[in-house]
């Protein structure tokens, strides 16, 4: 208990601290960089929660980061309507595409239902590149105004990111929340055994339902932000191989815990710019780490580290187990 | 040793099973299983292998559809009912191979027992303490279930059924596999179970436990019952040693 | 007109043949979702590319030595990616297969620059029937990958060899008890799809620019074509292949060639829906 509780002040210190500090010592570039690995940080999240907790895999997340980017393109540019009202429609809007599509693909199981996921994102990127009417197909839609609310606007690129740090913050409190709740409980119980939930009173249908839409929520608040930050979205961005980035950053950040996230999406986004002088080859040591780093800690960074840290305390402290069996 | 208990217990029926039966194929493994079960009492289910118990369970708990029959829960009929929702009602079950949340911790284990109590109405009897206590685990909240031993893990299935305040208890074998103290403790989680007014079904090949625990038994073989009684008219009964064949028990 | 689009279709489809067959042999085998399969039909096309436009080769002797390098690599690539992971969960194989996708984009990259590069036909011009011409190199694609498949069915189906593929393939650790070393089965299995698959991007590259992006999207549309086949049936994915290639082209040339892609997708989530097995699948029920 007390660790938890250092735990929590040490982050909310480190949060400030960063709030105050990063956009002081960043160039303009730097902190667009920042912003980016936030938003992609909030995409992960969507990973954790739908994966990570519920054991579902899907690669439909970067297509609702497209939904909720591109729901708010068009209500600001087309519609002229509010930011606030846009950003509460992405989320909202995206939540409930996802309900509808999880109420027809949970009715598969396993594998299948990962692979219609592919077939979302897909058909969402294809809808994106070619409804031109709507989504301005290839030449996408510029022009999207900074988030404001009444007179404040967010235009600048430090403006947007202490919106981003806020929202940031909200969501992972969400979800630390989530996962100590009985409803994270029935993920986790759907992810491990799903018979054994479902004797347990888990309704797994429906929770699984709940963990996509929660999950592409977060996705639809990603995208929103995404738009107000670039002011210029296409259908280039919200690919297969976007959604495959989310899942190997949770991957490598480890599945199993908050931490995970935070450190895959770190990880992978701001090793490129500290290895600048490898540029050429940045994606092939990637792809070659992400290989290596299977092998070596399945369990991610934070899995394997919490081993690490389990090995080490067992040796210096030589704890016996207590229970009395036999 | 536990024989007075079937005065002591209560004893209305919670649980009537109308024929249940079930094909897979062409084998049949549910041949129109009825039996009754009381609260307060423990009802075993043997049988030789592949006699049906495990199926019966199944049924019971909406694991497996059944082709025909049903279920009643307290004057409900429940066979149209999900596992989910059939768990939610009050049916609570171990299985052969323990399954348990191997990726959480003790502490999401156990929660999601609890989680499922705390759906119901009526408050719980069971608690953490008593159930662990009787289990003899000494476990910490934070801890990984892959520490538990094969016998401490089939334990835990059972504490985490009893916290769910179940009106019926299914345990599937809670036994194999176990050695004598562990058996010790799960006799001893099946008699809070039983002071508390649950139902138990309880499959087992362990004479010793049927014998000494159960009010009542019910035998399968091929999936059909043919035999029910008292301990004592089930040891003697001839159509239960032939379909053991070769078993012989001395009384 | 419509007969040149059967053709054309034909050829697409069976060359999402050959690669839905590398998925699904990959899958039977180690019961994993290869998602560099589409890398292979990327790098058969460079190699195509090195062998023919840069070496000057022959198309039949091309034709051998492209089928014995990618042989070879499949096996190299099952060491790297399933062999350390195959007792890990599913999961850790597929982010090491969609890592090593990556590479090997990285790596066509770097050995052969970015720009597409154009390949020569297998063999030149038209064939006249009639009224009627086709180009001979669609009606070569189909013979030889048509030869392909059947050579691997033969394999799979008539020798002891493949009679090994299949045992390891249903029960590795029952395989493994009988004696079968199981890494030289895995291994040759991976091997086979390699081949197979790199032979189809062999075949592709005269139709198509060869580029590092050619197999993500063909390679997505062979996953479509196995779902829609039947997950874990070889006959499954050889006919969803020739399916999504009559889709595609079809849906190209009368609906609308921007949204092709989405309708082969399309086709994906209803046949999820209305039979999730697919044509040739099994439902298979867990045991509890």
């Amino acid at each position: 208990m007390i660790l938890k509780r250092r735990l929590f002040w040490m982050v909310a210190i480190l949060i400030a601290v960063a709030a105050i500090v990063i956009p002081l010592v960043s160039s303009n570039y730097m902190l667009r960089v920042v912003n980016i690995t936030m938003i992609t940080y909030i995409c992960v999240l969507s990973m954790f929660i739908v994966f990570g907790m519920a054991g579902q895999i899907s690669f439909a997340q970067a297509g609702f980061w497209g939904v909720g980017a591109y729901i708010t393109a068009i209500l600001t540019v087309k519609l002229q309507l509010s930011p606030v009202i846009a950003i509460f429609a992405s989320v909202l809007g995206t939540g409930l595409i996802a309900a509808i599509l999880g109420l027809a693909l949970f009715r598969l199981h396993g594998h299948y239902f990962g692979f219609s996921t592919i077939g979302v994102v897909m058909i969402l990127n294809g809808l994106f590149q070619n409804w031109k009417p709507v989504t301005g197909g290839a030449d996408g839609i510029g022009g999207i105004p900074a988030f404001g609310i009444g007179s404040w606007e967010f235009t600048s690129e430090m403006n947007n990111f202490h919106l981003i740090l806020v929202i940031v913050v909200a969501v992972s409190i969400i979800t630390y929340i989530v996962q100590r709740s009985a409803l994270g409980r029935s993920f986790m119980a759907i992810r491990d055994n799903e018979i054994a939930a479902k004797c347990m009173g888990v309704n797994s249908y429906k929770t699984k339902i709940i963990a996509f839409t929660l999950a592409a929520m977060y996705c639809g608040i990603a995208g929103s932000l995404f738009a107000f930050l670039t002011s210029y979205i296409s259908a280039t961005t919200f690919t297969f191989p976007q959604s495959a980035l989310y899942l190997v950053m949770l991957m490598l950040g480890g599945y199993n815990t908050l931490a995970g996230p935070v450190v895959g999406t770190l990880l992978l986004m701001l090793l490129p710019e500290w290895f600048r002088f490898l540029q050429e080859y940045i994606l092939l040591i990637y792809g070659l780490g992400v290989m290596v780093l299977m092998v070596v800690m399945p369990d991610g960074l934070i899995g394997g580290g919490k081993k690490a840290y389990e090995s080490i305390r067992k040796r210096g402290w030589a704890k016996q187990p207590s229970n009395d069996i036999g | 040793m536990n024989l007075s208990a079937k005065e002591a217990g209560q004893s209305s029926p919670v649980m009537i099973l109308d024929k249940l039966c079930k094909r897979f194929g062409g084998v049949v493994a549910a041949d129109e299983i009825s039996f009754t079960l009381a609260s307060g009492q423990i009802h075993g289910l043997i049988g030789p292998n592949g006699s049906g118990k495990s199926t019966a369970l199944n049924l019971i708990s909406g694991v497996t559809d059944m082709d025909s029959g049903n279920v009643i829960l307290d004057g409900e009929t429940i066979t149209k009912e999900a596992s989910y929702m059939r768990a939610r009602l009050g049916i609570a079950r171990t299985f052969q191979h323990p399954r348990l949340l191997k990726r959480c911790d003790v502490r999401t284990n156990l929660f999601l027992g609890s989680d499922l109590a705390n759906m119901k109405k009526h408050s719980s009897p069971f608690t953490l303490e008593q159930l662990m206590e009787a289990a003899g685990l000494r476990l910490d909240l934070g801890d990984s279930i892959t520490t538990m031993s094969y016998g401490q893990q089939k334990l835990f299935e059972i504490v985490r059924a009893l916290l769910t305040n179940p009106k019926v208890v299914l345990l599937d074998e809670p036994a194999a596999g176990l050695n004598t103290k562990e058996m010790e403790r799960v006799e001893a989680l099946i008699n809070i179970a039983v002071k508390n007014n649950a139902a138990v079904l309880l499959v087992e090949h362990s004479m010793d436990l049927v014998m000494n625990l159960c009010h009542v038994i019910t035998v399968l073989n091929f999936g059909r019952p043919i035999a029910e009684g008292i301990p004592e008219e089930i040891l003697s009964n001839e159509a239960v040693i032939e379909a053991y064949l070769g078993r012989g028990r001395s009384a | 007109m419509v007969l040149q689009l059967i053709i054309a279709g034909l050829a697409m489809g069976i060359v999402y043949g050959l690669v839905a067959m590398g998925f699904v042999l990959i899958f039977r085998a180690v019961g994993v979702v290869n998602f560099a399969q589409g890398e292979f039909l990327m790098i058969g096309g460079f190699f195509s590319y090195t062998l023919t436009a840069q070496l000057g080769l022959p198309m039949g002797a091309a034709l051998g030595v492209c089928a014995l390098i990618m042989g070879l690599f499949g096996i190299f690539f099952h060491f790297l990616t399933y062999w350390p992971l195959r007792k890990s969960w599913d999961i850790t194989v597929i982010i090491s297969t969609i890592g090593a996708s990556i590479a090997l984009k990285e790596i066509a990259t770097l050995l052969w620059g970015p720009a597409p590069l154009g390949v020569d036909p297998i063999v030149p011009g038209l064939a006249k029937f009639s009224t009627v011409s086709i180009e001979w190199q669609f009606i070569l694609t189909i013979g030889i990958a048509a030869l392909l498949m059947g050579g691997v069915f033969m394999l799979l189906e008539r020798t002891y060899l493949g009679h090994i593929l299949q045992a390891t393939a249903q029960d590795q650790y029952a395989a493994a008890l009988i004696g079968i070393p199981v890494v030289v089965a895995t291994g040759l299995t991976f091997a086979i799809s390699a081949l197979i698959t790199g032979v189809g991007g062999l075949l592709l590259a005269p139709i198509f620019f060869v580029t590092t992006t050619m197999g993500g999207i063909t390679g997505l549309k062979a996953f479509a074509a196995v779902i829609i086949g039947g997950f874990g049936s070889v006959h499954g994915a050889i006919i969803g292949g020739i399916l999504i290639g009559f889709v595609d082209t079809f849906s190209g040339a009368y609906i609308s060639s921007t949204y092709r892609d989405a309708i082969v997708f399309l086709c994906l989530i209803l046949a999820l829906i209305v039979r999730p097995q697919g044509i040739f699948g099994e439902k298979i029920a867990e045991k509890v």
